[in-house]
Protein backbone atom coordinates (compact mmCIF):
# COMPACT_ATOMS: atom_id res chain seq x y z
CA UNK A 1 0.00 0.00 0.00
CA UNK A 2 2.56 2.40 1.07
CA UNK A 3 4.57 1.49 -2.13
CA UNK A 4 1.73 2.28 -4.31
CA UNK A 5 1.46 5.53 -2.90
CA UNK A 6 4.47 6.08 -3.38
CA UNK A 7 4.85 5.84 -6.75
CA UNK A 8 2.31 8.31 -7.95
CA UNK A 9 3.78 10.58 -5.15
CA UNK A 10 5.83 13.26 -7.08
CA UNK A 11 6.14 15.89 -4.01
CA UNK A 12 9.48 15.58 -3.81
CA UNK A 13 9.85 17.61 -7.07
CA UNK A 14 9.85 21.06 -7.34
CA UNK A 15 6.76 22.37 -8.79
CA UNK A 16 8.30 23.73 -11.84
CA UNK A 17 9.26 19.96 -12.89
CA UNK A 18 5.56 18.62 -11.99
CA UNK A 19 4.23 21.53 -14.42
CA UNK A 20 6.80 20.88 -17.02
CA UNK A 21 6.17 17.09 -16.46
CA UNK A 22 2.21 17.72 -16.70
CA UNK A 23 2.27 19.73 -20.00
CA UNK A 24 4.52 17.34 -21.90
CA UNK A 25 1.99 14.02 -20.45
CA UNK A 26 -0.74 16.36 -22.25
CA UNK A 27 1.05 17.01 -25.22
CA UNK A 28 1.95 13.21 -25.72
CA UNK A 29 -1.69 12.07 -25.02
CA UNK A 30 -2.89 14.80 -28.30
CA UNK A 31 0.00 14.22 -30.30
CA UNK A 32 -1.88 11.75 -32.44
CA UNK A 33 -4.65 14.07 -33.03
CA UNK A 34 -2.06 16.59 -33.95
CA UNK A 35 -1.53 17.09 -37.36
CA UNK A 36 1.61 14.79 -37.99
CA UNK A 37 3.77 13.08 -40.72
CA UNK A 38 3.95 9.32 -40.55
CA UNK A 39 7.56 9.76 -40.07
CA UNK A 40 6.86 11.99 -36.85
CA UNK A 41 4.48 9.21 -35.55
CA UNK A 42 7.59 6.53 -35.81
CA UNK A 43 9.65 8.57 -34.40
CA UNK A 44 7.54 9.13 -31.74
CA UNK A 45 6.72 5.84 -31.23
CA UNK A 46 10.65 4.57 -31.30
CA UNK A 47 11.39 7.54 -28.07
CA UNK A 48 9.24 6.13 -26.26
CA UNK A 49 10.26 2.96 -26.85
CA UNK A 50 13.68 3.78 -25.65
CA UNK A 51 12.92 5.78 -23.00
CA UNK A 52 11.58 2.62 -21.40
CA UNK A 53 14.48 0.72 -22.40
CA UNK A 54 16.29 3.53 -20.64
CA UNK A 55 14.39 3.65 -18.08
CA UNK A 56 14.77 -0.27 -17.27
CA UNK A 57 18.28 0.34 -17.62
CA UNK A 58 18.37 3.12 -14.93
CA UNK A 59 17.31 0.90 -12.02
CA UNK A 60 20.79 -0.86 -12.19
CA UNK A 61 23.10 1.27 -14.22
CA UNK A 62 22.04 4.97 -12.66
CA UNK A 63 20.72 4.09 -9.38
CA UNK A 64 22.54 0.74 -8.91
CA UNK A 65 25.96 2.56 -10.78
CA UNK A 66 26.93 -1.00 -12.47
CA UNK A 67 27.34 0.14 -16.75
CA UNK A 68 25.76 -2.47 -18.12
CA UNK A 69 25.86 -2.35 -22.24
CA UNK A 70 24.05 -5.55 -22.90
CA UNK A 71 21.13 -4.73 -22.65
CA UNK A 72 19.88 -5.78 -26.18
CA UNK A 73 19.96 -9.19 -25.65
CA UNK A 74 16.67 -8.89 -23.35
CA UNK A 75 15.02 -6.91 -26.31
CA UNK A 76 15.96 -10.28 -28.13
CA UNK A 77 14.89 -12.36 -25.65
CA UNK A 78 11.37 -10.29 -25.46
CA UNK A 79 10.92 -9.81 -29.00
CA UNK A 80 11.87 -13.90 -30.01
CA UNK A 81 9.60 -14.86 -27.28
CA UNK A 82 6.49 -13.02 -28.50
CA UNK A 83 7.40 -13.98 -32.44
CA UNK A 84 7.97 -17.49 -32.24
CA UNK A 85 4.90 -17.88 -30.13
CA UNK A 86 2.46 -15.63 -32.38
CA UNK A 87 3.98 -17.11 -35.71
CA UNK A 88 4.04 -21.21 -34.44
CA UNK A 89 1.05 -21.26 -32.42
CA UNK A 90 -0.87 -18.41 -32.40
CA UNK A 91 0.02 -17.31 -28.86
CA UNK A 92 -1.26 -13.76 -28.59
CA UNK A 93 0.93 -10.78 -27.23
CA UNK A 94 -0.21 -10.61 -23.29
CA UNK A 95 0.32 -13.97 -22.53
CA UNK A 96 3.70 -14.40 -24.80
CA UNK A 97 4.84 -11.16 -23.36
CA UNK A 98 4.71 -11.56 -19.28
CA UNK A 99 6.27 -15.34 -20.58
CA UNK A 100 9.26 -13.25 -22.46
CA UNK A 101 9.66 -11.47 -19.09
CA UNK A 102 10.00 -14.94 -17.22
CA UNK A 103 12.68 -15.86 -19.77
CA UNK A 104 15.01 -12.97 -20.03
CA UNK A 105 14.73 -12.74 -16.33
CA UNK A 106 15.44 -16.32 -15.84
CA UNK A 107 18.37 -15.36 -18.10
CA UNK A 108 19.35 -12.48 -16.23
CA UNK A 109 19.51 -14.23 -12.95
CA UNK A 110 21.92 -16.88 -14.36
CA UNK A 111 24.42 -14.27 -16.28
CA UNK A 112 24.34 -11.76 -13.48
CA UNK A 113 24.86 -14.11 -11.24
CA UNK A 114 28.42 -14.82 -12.23
CA UNK A 115 28.69 -11.13 -13.48
CA UNK A 116 27.96 -8.83 -10.67
CA UNK A 117 31.17 -10.51 -8.98
CA UNK A 118 32.59 -8.16 -11.44
CA UNK A 119 33.52 -4.62 -10.72
CA UNK A 120 33.54 -1.72 -13.36
CA UNK A 121 34.76 -1.98 -16.62
CA UNK A 122 35.06 -5.61 -16.19
CA UNK A 123 31.32 -5.90 -15.07
CA UNK A 124 30.81 -3.60 -18.37
CA UNK A 125 32.73 -5.44 -20.75
CA UNK A 126 31.08 -9.20 -19.19
CA UNK A 127 27.64 -7.65 -20.56
CA UNK A 128 28.76 -6.84 -23.85
CA UNK A 129 30.39 -10.54 -24.74
CA UNK A 130 27.16 -12.09 -23.11
CA UNK A 131 25.36 -9.84 -25.20
CA UNK A 132 27.10 -10.38 -28.54
CA UNK A 133 27.29 -14.31 -27.57
CA UNK A 134 23.32 -14.68 -27.58
CA UNK A 135 23.02 -12.63 -30.97
CA UNK A 136 25.52 -15.16 -32.57
CA UNK A 137 23.45 -18.24 -30.94
CA UNK A 138 20.10 -16.54 -32.53
CA UNK A 139 21.96 -16.13 -35.96
CA UNK A 140 22.46 -19.58 -36.17
CA UNK A 141 19.37 -21.40 -34.35
CA UNK A 142 17.13 -22.49 -37.15
CA UNK A 143 13.84 -22.88 -34.87
CA UNK A 144 13.72 -19.45 -34.76
CA UNK A 145 15.00 -18.04 -38.14
CA UNK A 146 18.39 -18.22 -37.85
CA UNK A 147 20.10 -14.84 -39.37
CA UNK A 148 16.79 -14.61 -41.67
CA UNK A 149 15.23 -14.13 -38.54
CA UNK A 150 11.10 -13.64 -37.99
CA UNK A 151 8.10 -12.14 -39.44
CA UNK A 152 4.74 -12.23 -38.69
CA UNK A 153 2.75 -11.33 -41.30
CA UNK A 154 -0.41 -8.98 -40.53
CA UNK A 155 -2.66 -10.08 -43.71
CA UNK A 156 -2.90 -13.37 -41.76
CA UNK A 157 -4.87 -11.40 -38.88
CA UNK A 158 -7.73 -8.66 -38.34
CA UNK A 159 -6.60 -5.14 -37.70
CA UNK A 160 -7.31 -3.87 -35.11
CA UNK A 161 -6.39 -6.94 -33.83
CA UNK A 162 -5.83 -5.86 -29.74
CA UNK A 163 -5.38 -9.40 -28.64
CA UNK A 164 -2.14 -10.32 -30.54
CA UNK A 165 -1.22 -6.75 -30.96
CA UNK A 166 -1.54 -6.24 -34.64
CA UNK A 167 -2.55 -3.06 -36.20
CA UNK A 168 -2.39 -1.67 -39.36
CA UNK A 169 -2.26 1.97 -37.81
CA UNK A 170 0.10 3.50 -35.94
CA UNK A 171 -2.01 5.37 -33.56
CA UNK A 172 -3.05 1.92 -31.64
CA UNK A 173 1.04 1.01 -31.01
CA UNK A 174 1.71 4.97 -30.24
CA UNK A 175 -1.32 4.51 -27.23
CA UNK A 176 -0.27 0.74 -25.61
CA UNK A 177 3.35 1.81 -25.63
CA UNK A 178 2.49 5.33 -24.27
CA UNK A 179 0.58 3.46 -21.14
CA UNK A 180 3.84 1.33 -20.61
CA UNK A 181 5.82 5.03 -20.59
CA UNK A 182 3.35 5.92 -18.19
CA UNK A 183 3.03 2.82 -15.76
CA UNK A 184 7.26 2.69 -15.83
CA UNK A 185 7.32 6.12 -14.81
CA UNK A 186 5.43 5.09 -11.86
CA UNK A 187 7.21 1.57 -11.57
CA UNK A 188 10.70 4.10 -11.40
CA UNK A 189 8.74 6.76 -9.50
CA UNK A 190 8.02 3.97 -6.53
CA UNK A 191 11.35 1.86 -6.56
CA UNK A 192 13.77 4.86 -6.48
CA UNK A 193 12.05 5.55 -2.53
CA UNK A 194 11.74 2.10 -2.40
CA UNK A 195 14.05 0.00 0.39
CA UNK A 196 15.91 -1.69 -2.76
CA UNK A 197 16.41 1.90 -4.06
CA UNK A 198 17.79 3.34 -1.43
CA UNK A 199 20.15 0.04 -0.75
CA UNK A 200 20.99 0.32 -4.38
CA UNK A 201 22.19 4.16 -4.31
CA UNK A 202 24.23 3.77 -1.12
CA UNK A 203 25.94 0.71 -3.38
CA UNK A 204 26.82 3.25 -5.60
CA UNK A 205 27.92 5.19 -2.96
CA UNK A 206 30.42 3.13 -0.93
CA UNK A 207 29.72 -0.64 -1.28
CA UNK A 208 31.79 -1.39 1.79
CA UNK A 209 29.33 0.77 3.78
CA UNK A 210 26.62 -0.58 2.55
CA UNK A 211 27.92 -4.27 3.17
CA UNK A 212 28.17 -3.01 6.77
CA UNK A 213 24.58 -1.94 6.81
CA UNK A 214 22.96 -5.37 6.54
CA UNK A 215 23.00 -5.07 2.65
CA UNK A 216 23.59 -8.63 0.76
CA UNK A 217 25.37 -6.48 -2.09
CA UNK A 218 25.77 -8.95 -4.53
CA UNK A 219 21.88 -9.94 -4.52
CA UNK A 220 20.27 -6.63 -4.50
CA UNK A 221 22.25 -5.98 -7.68
CA UNK A 222 20.73 -8.86 -9.05
CA UNK A 223 17.46 -7.90 -7.83
CA UNK A 224 17.91 -4.55 -9.64
CA UNK A 225 18.75 -6.20 -12.76
CA UNK A 226 15.96 -8.29 -12.99
CA UNK A 227 13.75 -5.59 -12.71
CA UNK A 228 16.04 -3.68 -15.42
CA UNK A 229 15.44 -6.77 -17.89
CA UNK A 230 11.46 -7.22 -17.30
CA UNK A 231 11.33 -3.41 -18.76
CA UNK A 232 13.83 -4.42 -21.65
CA UNK A 233 11.95 -7.54 -22.28
CA UNK A 234 8.39 -5.75 -22.45
CA UNK A 235 9.21 -3.03 -24.86
CA UNK A 236 11.19 -5.98 -27.03
CA UNK A 237 7.79 -7.82 -27.04
CA UNK A 238 5.96 -4.92 -28.12
CA UNK A 239 9.03 -4.27 -30.86
CA UNK A 240 8.08 -7.83 -32.27
CA UNK A 241 4.69 -6.64 -32.85
CA UNK A 242 5.10 -3.13 -34.19
CA UNK A 243 8.43 -3.69 -36.75
CA UNK A 244 7.11 -7.33 -37.50
CA UNK A 245 10.34 -8.12 -38.66
CA UNK A 246 12.87 -9.10 -36.26
CA UNK A 247 16.72 -10.05 -36.81
CA UNK A 248 18.90 -10.59 -34.65
CA UNK A 249 21.28 -7.84 -35.98
CA UNK A 250 19.10 -5.14 -34.83
CA UNK A 251 17.15 -6.55 -31.95
CA UNK A 252 20.36 -7.79 -30.13
CA UNK A 253 23.58 -6.13 -31.93
CA UNK A 254 25.59 -3.87 -29.40
CA UNK A 255 24.25 -0.20 -31.49
CA UNK A 256 21.12 -1.03 -29.40
CA UNK A 257 22.91 -1.52 -25.77
CA UNK A 258 24.96 1.22 -26.09
CA UNK A 259 22.25 3.43 -27.34
CA UNK A 260 20.54 2.43 -24.06
CA UNK A 261 22.69 3.35 -22.03
CA UNK A 262 23.85 6.18 -23.69
CA UNK A 263 20.65 7.70 -23.77
CA UNK A 264 20.56 7.05 -19.96
CA UNK A 265 23.57 8.73 -19.45
CA UNK A 266 23.01 11.95 -21.68
CA UNK A 267 19.89 12.61 -19.89
CA UNK A 268 21.30 11.44 -16.52
CA UNK A 269 21.70 8.62 -14.68
CA UNK A 270 20.30 7.99 -11.48
CA UNK A 271 17.00 10.70 -11.95
CA UNK A 272 13.91 9.66 -12.99
CA UNK A 273 13.28 11.97 -15.79
CA UNK A 274 17.14 11.32 -17.22
CA UNK A 275 16.30 8.50 -19.64
CA UNK A 276 13.33 10.53 -20.94
CA UNK A 277 15.15 13.57 -21.71
CA UNK A 278 18.41 11.27 -22.98
CA UNK A 279 15.71 9.87 -25.50
CA UNK A 280 13.99 12.96 -26.58
CA UNK A 281 17.47 14.51 -27.36
CA UNK A 282 18.98 10.65 -28.70
CA UNK A 283 15.92 9.10 -30.80
CA UNK A 284 14.91 12.25 -33.01
CA UNK A 285 18.59 12.58 -34.15
CA UNK A 286 19.01 9.45 -34.72
CA UNK A 287 16.32 9.31 -36.93
CA UNK A 288 16.95 12.71 -38.89
CA UNK A 289 20.74 12.31 -39.25
CA UNK A 290 19.62 8.92 -40.70
CA UNK A 291 17.37 9.63 -42.88
CA UNK A 292 19.41 13.49 -43.84
CA UNK A 293 22.65 12.91 -43.54
CA UNK A 294 23.15 9.18 -44.06
CA UNK A 295 20.42 8.34 -46.83
CA UNK A 296 20.76 11.84 -48.65
CA UNK A 297 24.38 13.21 -48.06
CA UNK A 298 25.85 9.40 -48.36
CA UNK A 299 27.44 9.64 -44.59
CA UNK A 300 26.53 5.90 -43.17
CA UNK A 301 27.49 5.66 -39.61
CA UNK A 302 27.44 9.74 -39.00
CA UNK A 303 24.97 8.70 -36.26
CA UNK A 304 27.18 6.63 -34.26
CA UNK A 305 30.40 9.74 -34.67
CA UNK A 306 28.10 11.98 -32.62
CA UNK A 307 27.33 8.77 -30.58
CA UNK A 308 30.88 9.05 -29.84
CA UNK A 309 31.17 12.98 -29.13
CA UNK A 310 28.31 12.84 -27.05
CA UNK A 311 30.02 9.71 -24.63
CA UNK A 312 33.22 12.32 -24.55
CA UNK A 313 31.13 15.38 -23.62
CA UNK A 314 29.58 13.59 -20.66
CA UNK A 315 32.07 11.82 -19.26
CA UNK A 316 34.54 15.03 -19.43
CA UNK A 317 32.11 18.17 -18.48
CA UNK A 318 29.12 16.22 -16.21
CA UNK A 319 28.56 12.72 -15.48
CA UNK A 320 25.50 12.97 -14.53
CA UNK A 321 24.07 14.39 -17.39
CA UNK A 322 22.02 16.95 -18.64
CA UNK A 323 19.96 16.58 -15.11
CA UNK A 324 23.10 16.92 -13.67
CA UNK A 325 23.07 20.21 -15.04
CA UNK A 326 19.78 21.81 -14.52
CA UNK A 327 20.53 20.22 -10.64
CA UNK A 328 23.74 22.31 -10.38
CA UNK A 329 22.35 25.37 -11.47
CA UNK A 330 19.34 25.09 -8.79
CA UNK A 331 21.87 24.50 -6.03
CA UNK A 332 23.60 27.46 -6.95
CA UNK A 333 20.31 29.61 -7.01
CA UNK A 334 19.16 28.29 -3.55
CA UNK A 335 22.47 29.93 -2.04
CA UNK B 1 28.02 -14.56 28.94
CA UNK B 2 29.85 -12.32 26.99
CA UNK B 3 28.68 -10.63 24.27
CA UNK B 4 31.80 -10.71 21.64
CA UNK B 5 34.68 -13.64 22.17
CA UNK B 6 37.16 -13.68 20.17
CA UNK B 7 39.26 -17.06 19.96
CA UNK B 8 43.04 -17.49 18.90
CA UNK B 9 42.01 -15.19 15.63
CA UNK B 10 45.11 -14.87 13.44
CA UNK B 11 45.27 -12.97 10.26
CA UNK B 12 47.60 -13.60 7.63
CA UNK B 13 48.61 -11.57 4.48
CA UNK B 14 50.64 -13.38 2.46
CA UNK B 15 53.64 -13.62 4.89
CA UNK B 16 52.66 -10.95 6.77
CA UNK B 17 50.96 -11.85 9.99
CA UNK B 18 48.62 -8.82 11.14
CA UNK B 19 46.75 -10.22 14.00
CA UNK B 20 48.38 -12.97 15.42
CA UNK B 21 46.73 -15.39 17.61
CA UNK B 22 44.51 -12.82 19.57
CA UNK B 23 41.86 -13.81 22.43
CA UNK B 24 39.80 -11.54 24.19
CA UNK B 25 35.89 -10.81 25.32
CA UNK B 26 33.72 -7.84 25.20
CA UNK B 27 30.90 -8.07 28.04
CA UNK B 28 27.39 -6.67 27.36
CA UNK B 29 27.63 -2.66 27.90
CA UNK B 30 30.85 -2.59 27.95
CA UNK B 31 33.27 0.28 26.35
CA UNK B 32 36.60 -1.33 25.20
CA UNK B 33 38.57 0.81 23.95
CA UNK B 34 41.79 -0.46 20.98
CA UNK B 35 44.90 0.85 21.09
CA UNK B 36 48.32 0.42 19.40
CA UNK B 37 50.95 2.05 16.87
CA UNK B 38 50.48 2.64 13.14
CA UNK B 39 50.50 -1.12 11.93
CA UNK B 40 49.47 -2.82 14.91
CA UNK B 41 46.50 -4.79 13.12
CA UNK B 42 43.79 -2.58 14.99
CA UNK B 43 41.95 -2.17 11.90
CA UNK B 44 42.46 -5.54 10.17
CA UNK B 45 40.88 -6.97 13.84
CA UNK B 46 38.02 -4.94 12.86
CA UNK B 47 37.63 -6.32 9.85
CA UNK B 48 37.70 -10.08 10.83
CA UNK B 49 35.26 -9.08 13.41
CA UNK B 50 32.90 -7.57 10.89
CA UNK B 51 33.47 -10.26 7.94
CA UNK B 52 34.95 -8.02 5.84
CA UNK B 53 38.28 -10.16 5.95
CA UNK B 54 38.25 -14.04 6.15
CA UNK B 55 39.88 -15.32 9.52
CA UNK B 56 43.60 -17.20 8.69
CA UNK B 57 42.27 -19.30 11.91
CA UNK B 58 40.78 -18.74 15.55
CA UNK B 59 36.94 -18.45 16.38
CA UNK B 60 34.77 -15.63 16.65
CA UNK B 61 31.50 -15.93 18.93
CA UNK B 62 28.89 -13.40 18.47
CA UNK B 63 25.96 -13.21 21.20
CA UNK B 64 26.74 -16.57 21.64
CA UNK B 65 26.59 -17.82 17.72
CA UNK B 66 29.42 -18.61 15.86
CA UNK B 67 30.24 -16.10 13.37
CA UNK B 68 33.58 -16.86 11.87
CA UNK B 69 32.42 -17.21 8.58
CA UNK B 70 29.52 -15.39 8.04
CA UNK B 71 29.46 -12.65 5.18
CA UNK B 72 29.30 -8.66 6.23
CA UNK B 73 26.20 -8.27 5.79
CA UNK B 74 25.10 -11.43 7.58
CA UNK B 75 26.96 -10.23 10.69
CA UNK B 76 25.65 -6.77 10.56
CA UNK B 77 22.40 -7.94 10.80
CA UNK B 78 22.90 -9.51 13.59
CA UNK B 79 24.07 -6.61 15.31
CA UNK B 80 27.53 -5.91 15.17
CA UNK B 81 27.93 -2.41 13.13
CA UNK B 82 30.98 -1.03 12.33
CA UNK B 83 32.18 2.51 11.17
CA UNK B 84 35.01 3.45 9.03
CA UNK B 85 38.16 4.96 9.31
CA UNK B 86 37.96 6.80 6.03
CA UNK B 87 34.34 7.67 4.51
CA UNK B 88 34.73 7.46 0.51
CA UNK B 89 31.53 9.27 -0.24
CA UNK B 90 31.79 9.39 -4.27
CA UNK B 91 27.80 9.88 -4.72
CA UNK B 92 25.10 11.80 -3.60
CA UNK B 93 23.11 10.20 -0.82
CA UNK B 94 22.15 12.69 1.86
CA UNK B 95 22.75 12.54 5.51
CA UNK B 96 18.83 11.89 6.01
CA UNK B 97 19.08 9.24 3.63
CA UNK B 98 22.53 7.84 4.59
CA UNK B 99 20.82 7.24 7.61
CA UNK B 100 17.48 5.71 6.01
CA UNK B 101 19.76 3.46 4.84
CA UNK B 102 21.09 1.49 8.17
CA UNK B 103 17.44 1.58 9.58
CA UNK B 104 16.24 -0.16 5.91
CA UNK B 105 17.88 -2.85 8.00
CA UNK B 106 15.13 -3.23 10.42
CA UNK B 107 12.42 -2.34 8.49
CA UNK B 108 10.58 -2.44 5.26
CA UNK B 109 8.61 0.85 5.46
CA UNK B 110 10.22 3.89 4.16
CA UNK B 111 7.93 5.85 6.89
CA UNK B 112 9.26 4.08 9.80
CA UNK B 113 13.25 4.05 8.26
CA UNK B 114 12.83 8.19 8.32
CA UNK B 115 11.03 8.53 11.18
CA UNK B 116 13.74 6.98 12.89
CA UNK B 117 16.32 8.57 10.77
CA UNK B 118 15.09 11.70 11.88
CA UNK B 119 14.95 10.48 15.65
CA UNK B 120 18.58 9.66 15.49
CA UNK B 121 19.63 13.37 13.32
CA UNK B 122 18.35 14.87 16.64
CA UNK B 123 20.12 13.32 19.20
CA UNK B 124 23.29 13.42 16.76
CA UNK B 125 22.72 17.37 16.47
CA UNK B 126 22.37 17.18 12.51
CA UNK B 127 18.61 17.40 12.14
CA UNK B 128 19.27 20.59 10.69
CA UNK B 129 22.18 18.90 7.95
CA UNK B 130 19.53 16.28 7.27
CA UNK B 131 19.40 17.03 3.41
CA UNK B 132 23.05 17.94 2.51
CA UNK B 133 25.12 15.68 0.66
CA UNK B 134 27.40 13.99 2.77
CA UNK B 135 30.13 14.45 0.36
CA UNK B 136 29.69 18.40 0.98
CA UNK B 137 30.00 18.06 5.07
CA UNK B 138 33.27 18.57 6.76
CA UNK B 139 35.21 15.29 8.01
CA UNK B 140 33.57 15.83 11.42
CA UNK B 141 30.44 15.69 10.38
CA UNK B 142 31.00 13.19 8.40
CA UNK B 143 32.22 10.59 10.93
CA UNK B 144 29.20 11.52 13.00
CA UNK B 145 26.68 10.38 9.79
CA UNK B 146 28.79 7.03 9.67
CA UNK B 147 27.91 6.56 13.47
CA UNK B 148 24.67 7.75 13.23
CA UNK B 149 23.94 5.46 9.81
CA UNK B 150 25.18 2.30 11.87
CA UNK B 151 23.13 3.43 14.52
CA UNK B 152 19.97 3.55 11.96
CA UNK B 153 20.72 -0.50 12.01
CA UNK B 154 19.94 -0.75 15.39
CA UNK B 155 23.14 -2.84 16.58
CA UNK B 156 23.67 -5.01 19.79
CA UNK B 157 27.76 -4.23 19.34
CA UNK B 158 29.52 -0.75 17.49
CA UNK B 159 32.63 -0.85 16.40
CA UNK B 160 34.12 2.39 15.54
CA UNK B 161 37.18 2.69 13.69
CA UNK B 162 38.99 5.97 14.40
CA UNK B 163 36.36 8.35 14.80
CA UNK B 164 37.98 11.12 16.65
CA UNK B 165 41.34 11.19 14.15
CA UNK B 166 42.15 14.61 12.46
CA UNK B 167 39.55 16.42 14.64
CA UNK B 168 39.55 19.55 16.41
CA UNK B 169 39.32 19.41 20.21
CA UNK B 170 35.83 21.05 20.05
CA UNK B 171 35.15 18.71 17.68
CA UNK B 172 36.58 15.63 19.49
CA UNK B 173 34.01 16.83 22.60
CA UNK B 174 31.11 16.69 20.41
CA UNK B 175 32.00 13.42 18.83
CA UNK B 176 32.84 12.20 22.90
CA UNK B 177 29.53 13.22 23.86
CA UNK B 178 28.11 10.77 21.06
CA UNK B 179 29.82 8.38 21.57
CA UNK B 180 28.74 8.67 25.89
CA UNK B 181 25.12 8.69 24.62
CA UNK B 182 25.61 5.28 22.48
CA UNK B 183 27.18 3.71 25.22
CA UNK B 184 25.17 5.02 28.62
CA UNK B 185 21.77 6.32 27.31
CA UNK B 186 21.40 3.91 24.44
CA UNK B 187 23.14 1.23 26.51
CA UNK B 188 24.98 -0.16 23.33
CA UNK B 189 28.10 -1.94 24.20
CA UNK B 190 30.55 0.10 21.91
CA UNK B 191 34.79 -1.15 20.97
CA UNK B 192 36.28 1.68 19.23
CA UNK B 193 40.09 1.75 17.43
CA UNK B 194 41.63 5.53 18.61
CA UNK B 195 44.56 7.18 18.70
CA UNK B 196 43.61 10.17 20.98
CA UNK B 197 44.45 9.03 24.39
CA UNK B 198 42.56 11.68 25.78
CA UNK B 199 39.16 10.56 24.42
CA UNK B 200 39.84 6.67 24.68
CA UNK B 201 41.19 7.33 28.31
CA UNK B 202 37.89 9.11 29.40
CA UNK B 203 35.41 7.03 28.00
CA UNK B 204 36.82 3.25 28.20
CA UNK B 205 35.75 0.65 30.93
CA UNK B 206 39.06 -1.14 29.43
CA UNK B 207 41.77 -0.99 27.19
CA UNK B 208 43.08 -3.74 24.87
CA UNK B 209 46.34 -2.66 23.34
CA UNK B 210 47.75 -3.91 19.80
CA UNK B 211 51.94 -4.21 18.88
CA UNK B 212 52.92 -6.02 15.93
CA UNK B 213 49.19 -8.03 15.31
CA UNK B 214 49.86 -9.17 18.94
CA UNK B 215 47.80 -8.07 22.07
CA UNK B 216 50.14 -7.00 24.61
CA UNK B 217 47.87 -5.57 27.33
CA UNK B 218 44.77 -5.60 28.37
CA UNK B 219 42.87 -3.75 31.84
CA UNK B 220 41.63 -0.84 32.99
CA UNK B 221 43.18 2.60 31.10
CA UNK B 222 45.20 3.78 34.04
CA UNK B 223 46.80 0.20 34.63
CA UNK B 224 47.28 -0.16 31.19
CA UNK B 225 49.15 3.28 30.57
CA UNK B 226 51.91 2.74 32.98
CA UNK B 227 52.63 -0.87 31.54
CA UNK B 228 56.62 -0.62 30.71
CA UNK B 229 54.91 -3.13 27.05
CA UNK B 230 52.71 -0.63 26.17
CA UNK B 231 55.21 2.56 26.63
CA UNK B 232 57.68 0.36 24.76
CA UNK B 233 55.88 -0.08 22.00
CA UNK B 234 54.72 3.50 21.72
CA UNK B 235 58.28 5.00 22.81
CA UNK B 236 60.72 2.19 21.53
CA UNK B 237 63.16 0.07 24.15
CA UNK B 238 65.46 2.53 24.34
CA UNK B 239 63.57 5.10 26.00
CA UNK B 240 62.34 2.54 28.57
CA UNK B 241 66.03 1.94 29.45
CA UNK B 242 66.74 5.18 29.72
CA UNK B 243 63.77 6.74 31.72
CA UNK B 244 63.39 3.63 34.06
CA UNK B 245 63.30 5.95 37.15
CA UNK B 246 60.23 7.87 35.89
CA UNK B 247 58.24 4.99 34.86
CA UNK B 248 58.39 3.14 37.86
Amino acid sequence: METLKSAFDFSDFPRLDISVAGTVAIFLLLFPILPHSAFAMATMIQFLMFSIYGMGWNTIGGYGGQVDLGKAQYVGIGAYTTAVLLIRWDIPFWFSMPLGVCFAVAWSFIIGYPLFRLKGHYFAIATIATSLVLMDLFSVWEFVGAARGLEISPIKYPSPDFWRLIFKKDIYYYYVILSFFFLGILYVNGFRKSRLGYQLRSIRDNEDMARSLGINVHWAKIKTYAIATAFVSIVGSFHACYIKNIEPEDTMSLDISILIALMAMLGGAGSLWGPIIGAAVLIPLKSYLKEWLGAAAGLAGIDLVIYAVIIMLISALEPRGIWGIVEKVRRRKRR
Amino acid sequence: MALLEVLNLTKNFGGLSANQDISFSVQKEELVGLIGPNGAGKTTLFNCISGFHPVSSGKIIFNGEDITSLNAHEIARRGLARTFQIYAASGDLTVKENVMVGCFMRTRSRGKAEARAEEILKDFNLADLGDAAVSELPVAAQKRVTMAAALGSGPKLLLLDEVAAGLTSNEIEEIMKNIRHIHIDMGITVMLIEHVMELVMKVSDRVMVLDYGRKIADGAPRMVAKDPEVIKAYLGERFVQEHKEILI
